[in-house]
């Protein structure tokens, strides 16, 4: 979450009138900050992860467990405690287990929900090989010190989604009654929002422009006893407290899909982002576009949703709920209607998977890019009379085609080329797959990218692997010059694919088979310092470039033989044609350690991450979401109908919470460790 | 004659750098990019020569005359052009790492002049006074985890019970009379740090207090990196010496490797003759070293360059 700059809220009406003019300063800060930093070299790699919460409350007695909305409270008893940190005292023992003397204190912040909590290290990590070693340490004593500010019955989890969010138990304490005036939901109430007034505002706002409620539907899981065609049972038709109430008789529940309607149902999800800091801008957006293919792949890796709001979903990750939480397109903008007040057709809501790439890079054919893309004309010239290039002006011009949805009156008197916070109210207001960072003003940051796609998972250890993960895909890229561009429609494609039920071992995924640079020749070499790679002009048909992939290709690499498949064959396999088989995530990652001074106690570490991710994608080991499907439908009162009921839910939480204690090596969860 | 090999930058020049699997050779690197390498050379020459006209796979190789150089009976195979720095941003910026591997049935006491040459053709190659660390490793040293269990008093460590592959066994008064030759380069500020590979803790003990100039690092391979052994550990750590991992085999280079590589046939570079009647050089090949430069640019742990010498005699 950016910033909390408070003032005086624009509701939608008035918001909209001064959209343009946002957009026209958002723009103008846009160049500033690019004319400064454009030149900014040699920064390091620093890079953040992000861990989000759910913050649960036990009611052991009767067997139930409610999100708790005392997030403002553990703040404070955070940022209370953190003042007795600097003052270097009363706080004993902060971190039992595991002991990391001389750490920045880890930082922690508000969510949109109010029953989240995020968590980041106090200071970035870098590539120093020891760093990597303290990143799972370090998400652990979060974690401690999170449970440490809470009351006795209450416990930060990482699942990605409460399964019970929205039920007609209402299961949040303190109680409020649904069916408020900001997100207007008849099954959440607006306490459900952080009380900071640009969290109600963003999702009143969003509900405004859009014309009426978010409509997010999920497909139900049909079991054996689920009655078909389902309708959501706990949908209400006769509610008659706001227009919006109208939604559900006008079609907004589909046949088979689980109903939801308010923000909260998408915003309140957890996830786990990485942000790395580029050398250079030229850095920053080859990391940009070489990262975004990667994005759905690493989103059905991490599956962790399979229940919504007490039913089992037909999918396994949370992306496309969250995207139509937040979706304001009106109906002119979906296309249901014939463009009047709106400007275009689009085809994706704020929240989505990315449209662009933007690196200068002679790999980059026109083929990849969208032809069909939305920009705004106009912002698009003053970037480009401005001195920005196409490309980048391209996808900024893109990002601008929205409204700004929470406006502060106070802001719009003068324009300040020293501050960011127009331009931040449109870039952090898109919320891509992939997003690509300028340097924030006065400060010595650089230029950054955040990976977003992953799904939070339930213990620091598989957090700490996918995060270094990450980190260490981006080193090979950057060090064998990788190319993993395939047309930024098939990625779309992806991200949709990665929804299925068990997509990372049922499906398969667009992408590039040979990643690696233009063969190049002696004759036609030697422009600059950096030795032979000047890729030559790609040729040859786009599609015959790419192909459909398993996950387990993805990561493990084509010709890693399955169990118990001779060296001969796969030799054999070589032989044949080494530039059509992807040679598999992994083994990329392990020729980089190979090339750089590894001690052994990181290696090790490092294999045991590796492995993780491995045995994931080949099926070895399972995701959370398969688990936690699994779970419900093992567990003694499920009635193979899809519902996860009140006590499901409450040994499901306190499931939850053993596997991040044990991760596995009391037994239990060991089909997701192998342990 | 002495044959020079090289691979020039083998980071982004695809499938030789990346292990496909484990079950593969790890000197597949090595010997994938130097004829990676070679070919890439001769087909720059056919280009040269048919005016970019593309028909070269139906050729056969260009004379390896033409993209070789001979300069002071040293054979570069491909001629390596030394021009251009290999490094693009300043010598502060990076750590450059070099392993040196003596190979078998090569006298000893040559080593001090092979050392002294590698370290040349590396500064030579990265336009660079110094390196930062020099690892090496002794024919037919492995690292056994379990010879480590076994009693202290145990004598015959260096007698060759641990070693496999190669039946030369160095004893340490070899390896550190050769070691000698590391201090001088160290000494004259060309090497900060001088590391071991595939030592173990007796082995060590031995050899430290007989150094001037103790290693600060010891590389064990990947494979064994789990399993290292506490006494080890403790060990390293008390002395300060770094454990670091590594995926080279001890016999980087068999003669029958290379001579495959040079020789005439389908995947051979062309250089050495079969027959006495077949065009190309005559004689036996007899790999004296190699050594692999890795430049890392520190804050960022991006592999900018990577590369190998490797230098055989032709007699």
């Amino acid at each position: 979450m950016g910033l909390l700059a408070t003032g005086t809220p624009l509701e939608w009406p008035e918001a909209k009138k001064v959209a343009d003019h946002v957009r026209d300063w958002g723009i103008e800060q846009l160049l500033a900050i690019w004319r400064r930093a454009k030149g900014k070299e040699r920064d390091a790699l620093l890079w953040g992860d992000e861990i989000e919460y759910l913050v649960v409350c036990y009611d052991d007695e009767e067997g139930r467990v409610r999100l708790s909305l005392r997030q403002a409270d553990i703040l404070k008893a955070l940022a209370e405690d953190e003042k007795l940190l600097s003052q270097g005292g009363g706080v004993p023992d902060l971190q039992r287990g595991h002991t990391n003397t001389g750490d920045t204190a880890p930082t922690f912040h508000p969510e949109f929900g109010r029953f989240m909590l995020e968590a980041t290290p106090g200071k970035p990590w870098g590539i120093g090989f020891k760093d990597l070693l303290d990143v799972e340490p370090n998400m652990k004593r979060r974690r401690d010190i999170a449970k440490e500010h809470m009351a006795p019955s209450e416990s930060p989890i990482t699942l990605t989604t409460f399964p019970r969010l929205g039920s007609p138990d209402q299961p949040i304490t303190p109680y409020y009654p649904p069916s408020g005036p900001k997100l207007r939901s008849q099954f959440v109430p607006d306490e459900i929002a952080n009380p900071h007034i640009r969290f109600p505002t963003l999702a009143a706002n969003i509900r405004a422009r859009r014309g009426r409620k978010v409509q997010v539907n999920v497909p139900v899981f049909k079991d054996e006893k689920t009655p078909w065609p389902w309708w959501d049972p706990s949908v209400k038709y006769d509610l008659h407290n706001w227009p919006e109430d109208d939604d559900v008789r006008n079609g907004a529940v589909k046949e088979n899909q689980i109903h939801m309607d308010a923000m909260a149902f998408g915003m309140g999800s957890c996830c786990l982002q990485i942000t790395f800091q580029a050398k250079n801008i030229e850095e920053g957006r080859k990391m940009y576009d070489q990262l975004s293919p990667l994005g759905p792949v690493l989103l059905a890796l991490t599956a962790a949703t399979p229940i919504y709001k007490g039913f089992l979903a037909d999918t396994d990750v949370r992306w496309n709920q969250i995207s139509r939480a937040v979706d304001d397109r009106t109906p002119e903008e979906l296309g249901e209607k014939p463009l009047r007040d709106n400007r275009w057709h689009i085809p994706k809501s704020r929240y989505a998977s990315n449209s662009t790439y933007i690196a200068q890079d002679p790999r980059l054919r026109q083929e990849y890019l969208d032809p069909e893309l939305i920009i705004d004309p106009a912002l698009k010239q003053r970037l480009l009379d401005g001195g920005m290039d196409d490309l980048l002006a391209t996808h900024f011009a893109h990002l601008f085609i929205r409204d700004p949805i929470v406006v502060f009156a106070e802001d719009l008197k003068e324009l300040d080329l020293d501050a960011a916070d127009h331009f931040e109210n449109l870039q952090s207001t898109n919320w891509q797959h992939m997003r690509f960072k300028p340097p924030p003003p006065g400060s010595d940051t650089g230029w950054r990218v955040e990976f977003r796609p992953m799904e939070i998972q339930l213990t620091d250890f598989e957090n700490a692997a996918f995060a270094i993960f990450i980190v260490l895909v981006t080193r090979a890229i950057l060090s064998f010059d990788l190319n993993f561009y395939i047309p930024i429609r098939r990625v779309t494609e992806n991200m949709e694919t990665a929804h299925a039920r068990d997509a990372v071992n049922r499906e398969k995924f667009w992408f590039r088979k040979n990643p690696f640079p233009e063969k190049h020749t002696k004759g036609a070499e030697e422009a600059g310092s950096r030795g032979p790679s000047r890729p030559a002009s790609p040729k040859g048909p786009v599609e015959a470039e790419h192909a459909l992939l398993s996950i387990d290709e993805i990561v493990n690499g084509q010709t890693a033989p399955a169990n118990g498949a001779t060296s001969s064959r796969a030799t054999q396999a070589i032989s044949k044609a080494p530039d059509d088989l992807f040679p598999g995530l992994i083994p990329l990652v392990e020729s980089y350690l190979d090339s750089v001074n590894v001690d052994v106690e990181t290696r090790c570490e490092l294999a045991q991450y590796l492995s993780l991710i491995s045995k994931r994608a080949s099926g070895e080991l399972w995701t959370a979401a398969k688990w936690l499907r699994g779970f419900v439908r093992g567990h003694e009162e499920y009635k193979a109908d899809s519902v996860v009921s009140e006590k499901m839910t409450y040994d499901l939480v306190k499931a939850v919470e053993r596997v991040a204690r044990e991760e596995g090596r009391d037994g239990f969860g060991k089909e997701m460790f192998g342990r | 004659m002495k044959l020079v090999l090289s691979t020039s930058n083998i980071m982004g020049g695809g499938p030789s750098v990346i292990r496909r699997a484990a079950f593969e050779k790890s000197n597949t690197e090595l010997t994938t990019a130097l004829r990676g390498n070679i070919v890439e050379s001769q087909q720059g020459v056919s280009i040269e020569n048919t005016d970019g006209t593309d028909n070269r796979t139906h050729e056969s190789p260009p004379p390896f005359e033409a993209w070789t150089s001979l300069e002071d009976s040293n054979l570069f195979i491909p001629a390596v052009d030394f021009t251009h720095s290999g490094l693009a941003e300043d010598r502060p910026q990076y750590d450059i790492t070099v392993k040196l591997f003596y190979l078998p049935d090569v006298p000893t006491e040559q080593r001090g002049a092979h050392t002294r040459e590698a370290i040349d053709l590396v500064l030579k190659e990265l336009h660079v006074p110094s390196i930062d660390l020099l690892i090496v490793s002794f024919p037919g040293v492995a690292f056994d985890a379990d010879d480590e269990e076994e009693d202290e008093a145990s004598d015959d460590v260096a007698s060759g019970r641990s070693s496999s592959e190669n039946g030369e066994i160095d004893d340490i008064d070899v390896m550190l009379e050769t070691w000698r030759a590391l201090e001088k380069l160290h000494k004259e500020g060309i090497i900060a740090r001088l590391g071991l590979s595939e030592f173990g803790t007796q082995r060590l003990m031995k050899f430290l207090p007989k150094t001037s100039i103790r290693p600060s690092v010891d590389q064990i391979n990947v494979r064994d990196c789990c399993v290292v052994p506490k006494p080890l550990i403790l060990y390293a750590k008390q002395e300060e010496i770094e454990l670091l991992t590594h995926n080279d085999c001890t016999n980087i280079l068999p003669r029958g490797t290379l001579r495959e590589l040079l020789g005439p046939g389908h995947s051979g570079a062309g250089i050495l003759a079969d027959h006495e009647r077949e065009k190309g050089l005559h004689g036996e090949v007899e790999p004296q070293w190699v050594v692999k430069y890795t430049a890392v640019v520190k804050n960022r742990g991006v592999v900018e360059n990577k590369g190998y010498f490797a230098v055989a005699k032709l007699v």
